[in-house]
């Protein structure tokens, strides 16, 4: 029976070319659209699964909660993790782990940027990271010991086999050399600890400021620390066992919230919910909410594509109810019927599945950019995607199916097979689907439109200092110090550079910050740092409200001066600039006194997500800058970075140059609005397209349902342009009241988007009415098309048939 | 075997009701071959369409072989159609998406035949119909007498008790319509029950019966002049 059936379906299939063609390219699109989405979706939640204990596996973080904030912090003081293992018995290992950055690897006269990250040694014990070469127990054997991945191994050595072999890493103003101890398998996408070369963290703790760190609970120097806890142990959900142990080590944390609960604390977050915990770390965890949207997004193109089906199928039934008819009458049972339609929506179903799966394949790589991720398709590593997609697919092939399948087994014999009866086949449930393929489209041509304002908005926007013309050169790795005055020097004389000027911390995209908190008159208040060289503020074009610049000759300013903004003048202190010149406040236990001696305007160094909060910039004696930002003529850099390059080998003979243009850095900042701009611009590009296709389909069987209608008409004397008014005036209604409908929820929806940013852009009226234009324009210009084919015909040819 | 008292069907509309049938009175034995003539509308192919289960009248009465059959649930219907009885259409009404051999093994599929015996059970009628060079070509690339012995042996593959025809000859010339009278013939003398509609005197008689509705009543019911010889 079945076979009879596909068999059927098939010779339909290659009867409706046009409309098979339709179906088919529509949901091949997309299921390749949800496959990649769903992909993406099943990667967002398999992260760390593959870890053996990742049911045992914890990552501690820090806690506050007071009446007016409340937040949390993944990043922990050096002394937690020994002190978790030694205190509480549950605990089996810890491992701290720090992701430090980029450093440059010397590997014979091979020079190459790398990042360098560190671990504790019982890192391998841990977490699930294959060797294949070397083994776990000595993989860190000494703090000079390191671990390559894969491709680090062949990117530096040309193989893998590599242990023994010796790396020099670049460290303060020379290479040291380390030996490679282990080479693992490199990291699956979906791990959330990564490195390409691991070095022993006991090497961070011998350096100064690792040593300082090691009994210190009030700073962090960037680390994550790991427990590994025992098979049945409830701790992290023992609030009072670990409320004791922090009161342990932070004895002064007496202050309590009214109702008696602690103010701080420490908690445990399951390693499998690091990735997507965005309630523990707002800012570095991945939002699950994109994985929803994105699988939202896919529903809706499948629905698109699942609707042309059914349209079709409806409005093709006139042409089938007589197959209908005859099959009862020669016995063929309704249910049996039934099955048939849809087995021939199942069928098309797995066709579409087939194609879309090689277009999700192909298109991978394109979707990999798009998504910023670098997935594959490997149903052995996400083995969730085979019941996905097969569910999808059988639900695709039902949702098209089931409609149809039902309405038109209902015919009568009697009536179908009497005599020519014609079904317009467009009735008020075909007609309402159509209008939804067009809500979805038009909504996201509105969330596109908006989207991308936002980004323009937020690339343009005054942030209070020049970021157009400026160089910012990594110095990181270089005994600066030292050469740092003579380079500016030379530098200065230079007449297509406008000004040079240096500071601790680079900024835009993917640099460091440092802030704490500063006991004010009345308050504690937590503070960017930015330690400067004294003509920072005039290169880079900042403005004094208030006071004066750091200035070299006077001593103090190296000491206590510092500059502050006004967010930090209000929010404070409470007054205004020229009042807060002279107020002093101290940093914790140091005591270390600071003087306001002048007040900047307000800027802007992070992103527009985040209002302005308290900065304020140093200028220490012992100044090393990592960063130089260096002020260019507008025009053509090139002249002004061959100047940069070549007063850069005066000072470093061996290694090369390495700079970023700062607007460049500050863009990257929305990179994830970028990405989320694109994936809504081709998802709504596909709606529309989808959506469009089906509209063809429509309008070409109307007009076969309509051919003697049209005939008669014309041969009465109906102009072209009155039939295609006749034919084109039903889609453009549906189209309309679509707008109407997807205005209000894009609106809703965009309005929520904007509130994620403290500066936003205005969800103006023309942006609606331009996506409703367009979405109108399109249908209007597919719908012509069919029309004026049918509009143009000869009369006396449709009428023959007839 | 079919018993029809005081058939009626009318339609309803807004302020009247027509009657297609009125007060019609049918019995038909076992190895009887009908003919039903009458003018257009007259409600003919309503009434065959009664019998053959594919309308439900108004009011009356209808048995066959003393079961009523007025109520019956869908399934038992659809039994009366795959096991009793068989249709002929004026229009042919083939699949045309199924060649010849497809159409007439299709109500076997149906009926759940093994495909082995559905083989053997077609290649005998094509045989029979003179149809076995034929069996792969779509009902398109056929005549229309082609195409009306391929209904008729769609109607009959499944062994029914009761053949209905509406206008089985109507859309073709005299020769392919004799042919198919003398088919239908053929299949009576084999015992097979027989109701047909026809517009054609000639073909009427050579049903054993011919039975004329005017407006929805039975006119006349006599037994047909020509009784052939076998
Ligand atoms: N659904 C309906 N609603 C109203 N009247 C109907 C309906 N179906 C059929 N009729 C009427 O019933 C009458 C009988 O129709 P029927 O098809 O039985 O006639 P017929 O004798 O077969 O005619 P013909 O020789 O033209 O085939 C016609 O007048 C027709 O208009
Ligand atoms: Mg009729």
């Amino acid at each position: 029976m079945l076979k009879h059936y596909i068999k059927i379906a098939f010779r339909n299939l290659f009867r409706q070319k046009r409309l098979a063609l339709i179906n088919i390219l529509g949901l091949s699109i997309g299921l390749a659209c949800f496959s990649l989405f769903s992909l993406f979706t099943v990667n967002e939640f398999s992260f760390d699964r593959f870890n053996a204990k990742a049911s045992r596996i914890y990552r501690v973080y820090d806690w506050w909660s007071f009446s007016d904030r409340q937040g949390s912090e993944p990043s922990s003081a050096t002394p937690l993790g020994p002190a978790m293992k030694q205190d509480l018995a549950e605990v089996e290992d810890f491992v701290r782990i720090n992701s430090a950055g980029e450093k440059l690897i010397r590997t014979g006269n091979q020079i190459n940027r790398i990042k360098v990250s560190f671990a504790d040694p019982q890192l391998f014990s841990i977490f699930t990271f294959p060797l294949i070469e070397g083994n776990a127990a000595t993989a860190l054997e000494s703090p000079k010991h390191i671990v390559l991945t894969r491709d680090k191994a062949i990117q530096l050595f040309g193989k893998t086999d590599v242990v023994g072999r010796t790396v020099e890493i670049r460290t303060g103003d020379q290479f040291e050399p380390f030996e490679v101890g282990a080479v693992a398998e490199n990291i699956p996408v979906n791990s959330s600890i990564r490195f390409d070369i691991l070095g022993n963290f006991n090497y961070v703790l011998n350096s100064d400021y690792g040593r300082a760190s090691i009994n210190d609970w009030n700073m962090t120097i960037g680390i994550s620390v790991y427990v590994l806890l025992h098979e049945k142990s409830k701790l992290m959900n023992e609030t009072a066992r670990l409320a004791e142990f922090r009161q342990k080590y932070f004895p002064g944390e007496t202050e309590k919230n009214n109702d008696g609960s602690p103010t701080n604390g420490f908690g445990l977050q399951p390693l499998p919910d690091v990735h997507t915990g965005v309630n523990i770390d707002k800012w570095g965890a991945s939002d699950p909410k994109n994985s929803w949207i994105l699988i939202s997004i896919a529903i809706g193109v499948l629905l698109i594509a699942c609707i042309n089906f059914i349209t079709l199928a409806i409005s093709r039934s006139a042409g089938r109810s007589k197959e209908v008819g005859i099959r009862k009458v020669i016995g063929g049972h309704r249910y049996q019927l039934i099955y048939q339609f849809l087995s021939e929506s199942l069928l098309l179903s797995v066709i579409s599945a087939v194609i879309g799966l090689i277009l999700g394949y192909a298109l991978l790589p394109f979707f990999n950019e798009l998504s910023g991720r670098s997935l594959s398709f490997s149903f052995s590593q996400y083995p969730e995607m085979i019941g996905i997609l097969s569910g999808i697919v059988l639900l695709v092939g039902l949702i098209s199916g089931i409609y149809p399948a039902l309405a038109i087994s209902g015919f009568q014999p009697s009536e179908v097979l009497k005599r020519k009866l014609r079904f317009s086949g467009s009735n008020f449930f075909t007609k309402s689907l159509v209008s939804f393929q067009f809500v979805l489209s038009i909504g996201l041509i509105i969330s596109m439109v908006v989207i991308m304002r936002q980004l323009a908005f937020m690339r343009s926007k005054d942030l209070g200092f020049y970021k157009e013309n400026v160089v910012m050169i990594d110095t990181q790795s270089l005994d600066i110090q030292k050469n740092y005055p003579v380079f500016k020097q030379t530098l200065k004389s230079e007449s297509s550079l406008l000004g040079i000027a240096g500071s601790v911390i680079g900024l835009g995209n993917g640099e460091g910050q440092m802030g704490r908190g500063y006991k004010f008159e009345n308050r504690v208040e937590t503070v960017i740092e930015y330690p400067i060289d004294y003509d920072f503020l005039e290169v880079l074009g900042m403005q004094l409200v208030a006071g004066r610049n750091f200035n070299p000759e006077i001593a103090s300013d190296a000491i206590s001066s510092v500059i502050v903004n006004e967010t930090l003048v209000r929010n404070a202190l409470g007054t205004n600039p020229e009042e807060a010149l002279g107020k002093e406040f101290t940093s914790g236990k140091e005591g270390n006194r600071k003087v306001i001696i002048g007040v900047t305007r307000d800027f802007n160094f992070e992103d527009l997500t985040r209002t302005v909060r308290s900065q304020m910039f140093l200028f220490p004696s012992n100044f090393k800058p990592n960063a130089l930002f260096v002020r260019i003529n507008p025009g053509d850099p090139s002249k002004a970075l061959a100047v940069l390059t070549a007063a850069w080998k005066t000072i470093s003979s061996d290694l090369p140059i390495k700079y970023s243009f700062l607007d460049q850095k500050f863009d990257d900042f929305y990179q994830k609005e970028k990405r989320w701009s694109n994936i809504v611009a081709w998802a709504g590009g596909i709606c529309i397209f989808l959506a469009c296709m089906g509209l063809v389909g429509l309008t070409s069987l109307a007009v076969i349902n309509r051919s003697t209608e049209i005939g008669i008409r014309k041969v009465n004397g109906a102009r072209i342009s009155e039939v295609m008014a006749m034919l084109n005036r039903d889609f453009v209604k549906w189209v309309a009241i679509a707008f109407v409908i997807a205005t209000p929820i894009a609106w809703y929806a965009m309005h929520k988007w904007l509130e994620s940013f403290a500066y936003k852009t205005e969800l103006s009226w023309w942006i609606f009415a331009l996506a409703g234009l367009l979405a109108l324009g399109i249908a209007l210009l597919t719908v012509s098309w069919q029309s004026w084919k049918a509009a143009t015909r000869n009369p006396v040819e449709a009428l023959k048939y007839e | 075997m079919i018993h029809l008292n005081n058939i009626d069907k009318y339609y309803d509309s807004k302020f009247q009701r027509t009657f297609v049938l009125k007060a019609v009175n049918l019995e038909v034995k076992e190895g009887e071959f009908v003919s039903i003539m009458g003018p257009s509308g007259s409600g003919k192919s309503t009434l065959l369409n009664i019998i053959g289960l594919l309308d439900a009248p108004s009011a009356g009465e209808y048995s066959l072989y003393d079961k009523s059959v007025l109520d019956l649930k869908e399934k038992a219907k659809v039994d009366y159609h795959r096991n009793f009885m068989g249709f002929i259409f004026q229009a042919y009404h083939l699949i045309e998406e199924m060649t010849v051999y497809e159409n007439i093994e299709t109500p076997l599929i149906y009926k759940g035949v093994k495909s082995r015996d559905r083989q053997a059970m077609v290649a005998d009628l094509l045989d029979r119909f003179n149809m076995v060079a034929k069996k792969d070509l779509f009902p398109q690339q056929l005549s229309g007498g082609q195409q009306q012995l391929v209904g008729i042996a769609r109607a009959i593959i499944g062994k029914p008790k009761l053949l209905l025809a509406d206008e089985p000859t109507g859309n073709l010339q005299s020769v392919q319509g004799e042919m198919i009278m003398e088919t239908l013939q053929q299949l009576n003398n084999e015992g097979m029950t027989i109701i047909q509609v026809t517009h054609n005197e000639k073909f009427a008689e050579y049903g054993k019966r011919i039975i004329r509705l005017e407006d929805g009543i039975i006119r006349k019911d006599v037994a047909s002049k020509i009784v052939f010889s076998i």
